[in-house]
Order: C-alpha cells, then sequence, then structure tokens
C-alpha cells in the first residue's frame, strides 16, 4: 500500500524549540526513523531534526530528484538530489590522487590521506538510504567473534543468536525480498520455524544464469579449506511478489510509495537499473516510508532544514541537557536561526561520520579519546570483462546475485573476508559507462548511424562486472576529527578523514584480483580490468598496483563493547559516559563483515529503541511546556 | 436504474465478457492520455492518470477471475474485443463516446463520466438512448434492449444476476477451474488487491472492489481503505487540489494539483494507421505498436488461462509499448497538420 502521512511542515521552529520530548533524534535517516516510529508507536513523544530541506513526500518532490538524475552529467551516488551549502553533502568525484601529505579540502570531506576513500553520504529526508542499492545481508555468526577467531579486528559485545530476532523485524520494516535458501552458508542460521523472507527473491538476471552454468561448483582451496563456488541470489530491501508464507502464513503487504497525497503507488521492481542513485518507481526501501509511518502515530514531529550543531552536556553529571541546532531558511543562501532542543533523551542517528563529527564539534572526544576513531568501510576492488555473447546489460536491479561462500574461513587469520557481487549495469561504476562507451565509439571508433547503434549493442550488451567486497577492520588510526581550520558555511567544522588500508585488506585485494581472473577464465570472458595510478584509492602490493573504491558503509566511529575503556557505546547503542545519549547507526559496530551495514544498523536499532522505551516507561512522561 | 435481469449462466458470461470489454476499453483511453504528458512534467496529473489506469488493469483481472469461477474462458483476442476508437462503452452508456485523445480538461471531462457515480445522475438518464451516432462503434455490447447510464448500475445488474443464479443452481454456479485463479500476488498498488473468486463471498467481495475503487458506488469521495475512487481522482485535476479525509463533494482542501495543459505532445485524437504517410517511420512505429499489443493481449488470454506467471512477463511487453508509443508521440504525423501520431489501437477488428 502507498504510505501516506501527513504534512510535517505545520509546526514552527520556535515551537518545537518551546516543547520537551521524550525524545530528540538527530537525523531521520533509517537509524533515526526506525527509532522515531517505535517510540512513536509506544506513545512516546519524539522530534526528528533533518539537516536535508525535507521536501521529500509528494511525487512532485520525487520526481523532481528523479529528473535531476536523468539530467545530471556526473551520475554519481549524489546526483539525484539537492546539495544545499548549509548541510553540503560528500560526493565522489571530489576524491583526488594526495601526494606526500596532501591534504584535499575541496570538498565537503577533508581528505588527509593517505588512502583516498571516494565514499559519500546523502543528508536528506532518508538519509543516505536514498541513494543506497538496497543490498540487505546479514552479518555472518563469525562476523561477531572477529577478534576471538580469527586475532584480526573486534569482538561485539552481543552474538548473532541475540540479534538474530531483530535481523528479522528489520526485515519486515525493510521489506527484504530473498530466499533464505540461498542465504544458509557461512553458519547464517534463520530459526527452526520455517522462516521466509516478506517477499520472494528477485529473480536472477540472465546474466547471472550464464555465469551459474560455468561457476556452480569450482572449486577453491583457500587456506587448507576447500570451497564450492555458487552463483547465489542477493537478498534485498525493494519490493517483489510478497511471500505467502511469510510471518507464518499470513503473508506480507508491502509499503509502497511515499506521498502525503493520494498520487503515486509505487511499484514492483521493474528492472530500471538506476536503483542508485534512485528508483524512478520507488520500489526500493528509503527510510521516508519508515519516517512517514512514525509521524503517522500522531506522536513523531519532524523538523527539517536544521543542522545539529552542539551536545549539550551538564558538566558535573554528564548527562545531555539539549542539542544546539542551527535552522536555515534558505538551502544555499547565508542566514540561520540557532535554537536548543530538549528532551529525556538523545538520540543521535546522524550516520557514523556525522555522529563522531558532531561529538568532537562539541567538545566531547570521551574520555578514552575514541570517538571518531575506528572509522570502517568496505574497499572495493572492481573487475570487469567482456563476456563472448550478449547477457541483456541494463535490465534488472543493480545486483541480483553474488557469491558468498568465502564470506568465512581459516583464511581470515591471514587476509580479509570478501564477497562478490555480480553487476547487471555494465562497466558503469568502473569506467563511467555506457556513457563513455558511447564516447568511445563515436570519438574513438568514429561510428555513426546504425554501425554506432550496433557498436554500442556489441560492446554495453556484453559488459560484466564482478565487485569483490573486502573487509577493512577497526583500526584506531583510521578516523574522524575536526578542525577549526575547515568549516562550511554555516560555521560547522568538517569531517576530516584519515583513513589508509592495512596488508590484511590488501592481501584479499591482490587474491580477489587473482580469483575474478580465473572466474572469468572459466566463463571464456574477456578481463578488461585496469587500475590507474593517477586515480584516487590507487594502492600497491606486491608489486602489483589496484584501485580500491570505497563503499559507502561508514561505520565503527563510536563502537559497541563491553566496557568504558574499550568502547563508547554499550551493545545498547547508549553512550557510557553520557547516560541520556544514544548513538545510534553503523557507527556503533565493532565489525562489519561482508555485509552491507543497513540491515545490521536496523537490527541494532530496533533492539535500541526497545531499551530506550523501556527507561522511558520506568520513569515519568516528558510533559509539553 | 437499469430494469434488465440475467436469467442464465449464458447470459452471464455474456455479461462477464462485456464487462472486459469494459475494463479493457477504458485502458487504451487513459493510457493514450498518460503517454502524451511530456516526460517530467504534469507529475500529479501522470500519476493520478496512472493509479487508475494500473486499477483498471486490475479489474480487468478480478473480472477474468470471475469468469473462470463460473467455468467460462477469458478471451482478449477475440475479434471485436478492442474498440475501434471513438466508441460507446460496452455497458451501453450512449450519452457520450470516448476517444483516444490527449491528456486535456476535455479528455478529464470524459473520465468523469466514464467514472461517474451512479447516483450523480439525473433521473431522465436511466432512459434508454437507443439512436446510436452514425460512425460510433459500441465496443462489443451486452445485448440491444440493454443500456446502463453508470458502470456501478451495469455492475449492479451482474451481482442481481449472480444472486438469482446462485438461488437457482447454489454452488454448481462456481464450476470453473481453482487453478485459473490469479492470486494477490500478482498485483500491486496502492490499494485493493487481487481476490481469488471461488464462491459467491468472493465474487462479491471482487465487484465490491471494482465498484468502490472505480466511480463510487456508495458517492464516498475514500473507500473503506483510505482509497479515493477514481471519479474523485479525477476530479482533482480540474479542481487543482487533493481531497483529504472530510473533505465534501466538489470541495477538495488538500494541497494544490498543478497542471500544465501546454505540457502534453498535440497527438491526433482517434488516429489511424490510414493516417500515417505509408513507408513513414511513424506508420511503422504505429504498426509495430498495434501488433507487440496484439501480442500482449494473446500473452494476457495465456495467463488467464492457467498461466499466471506469465503477467510478469506482460511488464516488460509494456514497457517496449511505451517506448513505442513515446516515439510516436515525439513526431508530426506528417501530413503538414502538425499534430504528432499516436498509438491507434487497431487490434483484430471485427
Amino acid at each position: 500500500m502507498t504510505v501516506q502521512g501527513m504534512d510535517p511542515f505545520t509546526i514552527a521552529p520556535d515551537q518545537v524549540a518551546s516543547m520537551y520530548f521524550d525524545a530528540v533524534v538527530i537525523g531521520s535517516g533509517v537509524s533515526g526513523a526506525l527509532i522515531a516510529k517505535s517510540l512513536g508507536q509506544k506513545g512516546l513523544k519524539v522530534l526528528v531534526v533533518e539537516a536535508g530541506s525535507g521536501n521529500d513526500i509528494t511525487v512532485a518532490d520525487y520526481e523532481e530528484n528523479v529528473f535531476r538524475f536523468y539530467g545530471a552529467a556526473n551520475k554519481d551516488n549524489n546526483s539525484a538530489y539537492a546539495n544545499p551549502r548549509n548541510a553540503p553533502m560528500p560526493r565522489d568525484f571530489e576524491t583526488v590522487r594526495l601526494h606526500d601529505g596532501q591534504i584535499n579540502d575541496h570538498g565537503y570531506l577533508v581528505q588527509k590521506g593517505p588512502f583516498e576513500i571516494d565514499s559519500t553520504y546523502t543528508r536528506v529526508l532518508g538519509g543516505t538510504t536514498r541513494h543506497w542499492e538496497g543490498k540487505a545481508l546479514r552479518m555472518l555468526p563469525d562476523d561477531f567473534r572477529m577478534f576471538s577467531l580469527f586475532g584480526h579486528g573486534r569482538d561485539w559485545p552481543i552474538s548473532y543468536d541475540s540479534l538474530e530476532p531483530f535481523y528479522r523485524m528489520a526485515e519486515g520494516e525493510l521489506g527484504v525480498s530473498g530466499d533464505v535458501e540461498d542465504q544458509k552458508y557461512g553458519g547464517l542460521t534463520f530459526g527452526d520455524d520455517g522462516y521466509v523472507l516478506p517477499m520472494h527473491k528477485m529473480p536472477a538476471s540472465f546474466l547471472d544464469q550464464v555465469l551459474a552454468r560455468d561457476i556452480d561448483g569450482m572449486q577453491i582451496e583457500l587456506a587448507d579449506q576447500t570451497f564450492s563456488l555458487n552463483i547465489r541470489t542477493t537478498p534485498q530491501a525493494r519490493n517483489g511478489i510478497p511471500n505467502k508464507k511469510y510471518a507464518k502464513g499470513t503473508g506480507f503487504v508491502p509499503n509502497g510509495a511515499v506521498s502525503v497525497d493520494q498520487a503515486v503507488m509505487g511499484e514492483r521492481c521493474q528492472g530500471n537499473t538506476n536503483c542508485v542513485p534512485i528508483c524512478p518507481v520507488q520500489a526500493k526501501y528509503d527510510a521516508r516510508r519508515t519516517l512517514v509511518q512514525a509521524i503517522s502515530t500522531g506522536n513523531v514531529i519532524l523538523l527539517a532544514r536544521t543542522v545539529a550543531s552542539k551536545v549539550l552536556v551538564d558538566a558535573t553529571t554528564g548527562d545531555v541537557t539539549g542539542i544546539e541546532a542551527k535552522t536555515y531558511d534558505h538551502p544555499d543562501q547565508p542566514g540561520h536561526t540557532t535554537r536548543v532542543f530538549k528532551a529525556r533523551t538523545y538520540v543521535l542517528a546522524a550516520n557514523a561520520v556525522e555522529n563522531a563529527r558532531l561529538m568532537l564539534a562539541s567538545g566531547l572526544p570521551g574520555k578514552s579519546g575514541m570517538m571518531g576513531r575506528n572509522l570502517m568501510d568496505h574497499g572495493y576492488l572492481l573487475t570487469w570483462a567482456l563476456m563472448p555473447e550478449p547477457i541483456g546489460v541494463m535490465r534488472g536491479p543493480v545486483c541480483t546475485s553474488g557469491i558468498e561462500d568465502i564470506r568465512t574461513g581459516n583464511y581470515r587469520s591471514k587476509m580479509a573476508a570478501v564477497r562478490f557481487s555480480i553487476h547487471n549495469d555494465g562497466w558503469g561504476w568502473a569506467t563511467g559507462g555506457p556513457y563513455t562507451d558511447l564516447f568511445d565509439a563515436v570519438d574513438r571508433d568514429n561510428l555513426f548511424g546504425a554501425d554506432l547503434r550496433q557498436g554500442l549493442i556489441d560492446t554495453v550488451a556484453r559488459q560484466v562486472l564482478i565487485d569483490c567486497m573486502i573487509e577493512i577492520p577497526a583500526d584506531p588510526g583510521n578516523r574522524v576529527t575536526v578542525d577549526p581550520r575547515y568549516t562550511d558555511q554555516m560555521g560547522n567544522m568538517r569531517p576530516v578523514i584519515s583513513f589508509q588500508l592495512p596488508q590484511y585488506t590488501l592481501e584479499t585485494v591482490a587474491y580477489s584480483r587473482r580469483l575474478t581472473k580465473q572466474i572469468y577464465q572459466r566463463v571464456g570472458a574477456q578481463d578488461h580490468s585496469s587500475y590507474d595510478p593517477m586515480a584516487p584509492g590507487w594502492v600497491t602490493h606486491n608489486g602489483e598496483g589496484y584501485v580500491v573504491r570505497g563503499g559507502n558503509h561508514w561505520a565503527g566511529t563510536h563502537l559497541m563493547g563491553a566496557t568504558a575503556t574499550d568502547s563508547v557505546v554499550n551493545d545498547r547503542q547508549q553512550s557510557w559516559e553520557h547516560a541520556n545519549l544514544y548513538l545510534a547507526g553503523a557507527g556503533s559496530m565493532p565489525t562489519i563483515g561482508t555485509a552491507n551495514t543497513t540491515l545490521t544498523l536496523a537490527a541494532i536499532c530496533l533492539r535500541t529503541a526497545d531499551d530506550i522505551a523501556a527507561r522511558m516507561t520506568a520513569t515519568a512522561p516528558a510533559v509539553g511546556a | 436504474m437499469s430494469l434488465y435481469k440475467i436469467k442464465d449462466v449464458a447470459e452471464l458470461n455474456r455479461h462477464l465478457y462485456a464487462a472486459m470489454q469494459l475494463e479493457h476499453a477504458t485502458i487504451p483511453v487513459y493510457l493514450t492520455a498518460l503517454y502524451s504528458i511530456v516526460p517530467g512534467t504534469n507529475s500529479e496529473g501522470y500519476h493520478i492518470l496512472r493509479a487508475v489506469a494500473v486499477e483498471e488493469m486490475l479489474h480487468l483481472t478480478l473480472v477474468c477471475n470471475l469468469v473462470n469461477a463460473v467455468g467460462g474462458r477469458p478471451n482478449l483476442s477475440q475479434p471485436g474485443f478492442t474498440p475501434n476508437y471513438p466508441c460507446y462503452l460496452p455497458d451501453g452508456e450512449e450519452d457520450f463516446s470516448v476517444s483516444l485523445q490527449r491528456f486535456s480538461p476535455d479528455a478529464i471531462e470524459t473520465f468523469l463520466k466514464i467514472e461517474r457515480p451512479a447516483t450523480l445522475g439525473p433521473h431522465e438518464s436511466s432512459k434508454r438512448h437507443r439512436k446510436r451516432k452514425k460512425g460510433l462503434l459500441a465496443a462489443g455490447h451486452t445485448g440491444e434492449e440493454e443500456h446502463f447510464f453508470s458502470i456501478g448500475e451495469f455492475y449492479k445488474a451482474i451481482e442481481t444476476g449472480l444472486d438469482d443464479l446462485y438461488a437457482e443452481m447454489g454452488e454448481a454456479l462456481f464450476c470453473g477451474d481453482p487453478a485459473l485463479q490469479v492470486g494477490p500476488e500478482y498485483y500491486y498498488s496502492g490499494g485493493g488487491g487481487l481476490i481469488k473468486v471461488h464462491d459467491m463471498a468472493s465474487a462479491k467481495q471482487a465487484l465490491d472492489l471494482i465498484a468502490e475503487q472505480g466511480e463510487g458506488i456508495t458517492e464516498n469521495i475514500f473507500d473503506s481503505d483510505g482509497e479515493i475512487a477514481h471519479y474523485y481522482r479525477f476530479q482533482q485535476l480540474i479542481l487543482g487540489r487533493y481531497y483529504v479525509e472530510g473533505d465534501r463533494h466538489d470541495h477538495p482542501t488538500g494541497n494544490k494539483v498543478p497542471v500544465d495543459w501546454n505540457a502534453v505532445y498535440p497527438i491526433k485524437t482517434n488516429a489511424k494507421v490510414a493516417d500515417m504517410p505509408e513507408g513513414s517511420g511513424v506508420r511503422a512505429a504505429v504498426e509495430a505498436f498495434n501488433l507487440g499489443y496484439s501480442q500482449y493481449l494473446a500473452l494476457l488470454t495465456r495467463a488467464f488461462n492457467g498461466e499466471p506467471a506469465l503477467l510478469v512477463d506482460a511488464v516488460g511487453v509494456m514497457f517496449n509499448l511505451k517506448e513505442l508509443t513515446y516515439q510516436m508521440m515525439r513526431q508530426t504525423i506528417g501530413d503538414g497538420s502538425g499534430t504528432h501520431a499516436a498509438p491507434t489501437f487497431e487490434i483484430n477488428l471485427p
């Protein structure tokens, strides 16, 4: 059904500042929206503060984004969204190759290197789920015990088993399509009660099927273990065919398009292949769905165009007393009003980089000095080739299948974990195709007319790209800091990123290149992968050079742990030092394994919402002033 | 209200076939207006129209489920199934005809007539309009003697017929193969869903859904699921605002619905293949469209006769048809008039 809600812009910022809430949530992305919805459903009064314009609740707003993407010359993963100067967002093309000690401060992120990471996030209503691809993989049980098992990274203070019920809830909230039978590998369990995902799997693309012919059953040896590779469908938060068996036979009703007016329906995936940065038919989950449901409880208020600038803390008790935020009038022009918003509990859900940035800008690095440290992401090695025959590129969601069989194993004591995704969108991520293919065909190959059309079919329709998603374990040296020299238009300090890839990860970069070469040989494809030493992300290992791209999976800056001395939050994402403050989202994750972070962060945020509500109901409710 | 009564299963099937034709006959009309909107403009208009078109496809499927439930065989490829536009609607409403025309106030006025609530009609409207305008073909019809003022009245007659036949025959009325029913997994949208028909209760549910989503027999702007009836959806385009719960008829108070009647391809109304110069690109596109559409109807016929999974394939075919439509609508017809080409839906003409 269509997700409908009321117009959230009926309330003036001054009025909001005069109210006292049960919870103030900073950020309307998936973490904040899930927590707000859960608290709102329990009758608690919540304010959600969003830095972006918030104008994304009508058909016209949404289409403006779709057509901004269509018209963009550079179709990067934020190209669908307006980039307000008062709440700017990182763009991947701002990343440049850095030389010895150079600092890149041209974009919103200040990059100190030495590794140039081209990851981004999206500061709009719904956060980065607006541009995410929608892969909704669970982390493996081993990922939660990485240090104990492999001597690298860290352990979680909670186990896979204790999170499993919340994974199910998250799969329901996000609306995941997939086949549980395809997900039984690497120790993943789904209970013993015949659990199915809300919707049937996205059908494997023709490309997936062609690759499976030659790859399924391929044996590889890795650290004294033998693995059999298989092409498996990827679970994703995208509307497909509801599974009648879901929820013990009660079925699943998908949430469709978001609109305050009843004009648009939201459809099931039709394979437009531009999931990133925007699904033209709203088949892909984004957090606006959850947010509008939150607002529909009548207990949640949204305040957009408002950038949190300082967390105010009582020096004696350590409790947060308010959050100072700047509301701007115009997205690009200077001019804003600063107000303080108050509640019993505060939730920072602005993403791993922004949560840390806000805490550090507030002068709250923590006694352990860990705030902003252990910044993680996935490193992506891209490999690409031409198949011997056309395989129907540009149909289906970006990816429908992957290779998951070596997501864990004994080898992880020597090198990082890896999984592989097969891309239905050709070489786009690596080369900028199909647009660059057109330039090549015209300018280099001098094709025109019918030859040009056929020439594009001969090349583009045969493109295959396999991405290798590689783990980068927590390292205190990889971090977000702030520096008063680097501020944005409103005077907020920008995030400064220091990042380096460990040998542990580089080993797997090299291994993945070797394995994908074998795969392409096996399927008879011509390998066209090449890595430019002048490109950002260039790394070398044992004399070979590679370009490693960021995964936009920022994590780990306020990671959770068992004790206050070695972590920032406890297993409920509650700050050790500020009892009424929660830092929510991927920033709390001690490891990210080889799963896109969203499903896991959704699971821990649902768990956190239960915890916040339990504490609230134990004490007196908030009184509106 | 029409006084006509359905007397046997054969007549019921004839009426259900007319219902299939009726639901389908609106689809080319709505799609032509929908695709005439220049992409990227009129988002509200585009989506309002699209939502209605998709629900007509739902209604068509529901009627096919009804046909299958009583042992009929839905056939969308039968000659004459697709009307030759302009035409009267197959339920015998003859005070207006429907045309393939661009998104315009005139088109919306016709859509409002198509979806008008039974109760909004003037009393004399039930008078039979037996005299047909020359050159206008009824898009198949229920029978010479039957004419209904609204789609609601037409479905009321079917419901009464079902009641009468059920009183006579009991469960034997629903003798169809349950395996032919198309289930909810194949439909997606804002409200409602596909209902498998296997008895009187599910048959009435299906009929209620068609009536509620369509012109809204009950005269309510919103149905029980909180969904706006088609008539009021279209009205929003004329009145310039969205309806919200609690609004009175003709007085929507929601957000504005901006409409730009000029951001529309100036397509020829009720274009025909013969209007396009022989050997021209537009003619080839129009012919390819008609071929594609007849193949599409053949695919749907198979889907409604035991191969429901083909509905998923049909989505891909619709993409091709949409692309062909845009190809036509971007080009002038080539007759010097400056009007643009459009799909003609000349399919399996009798």
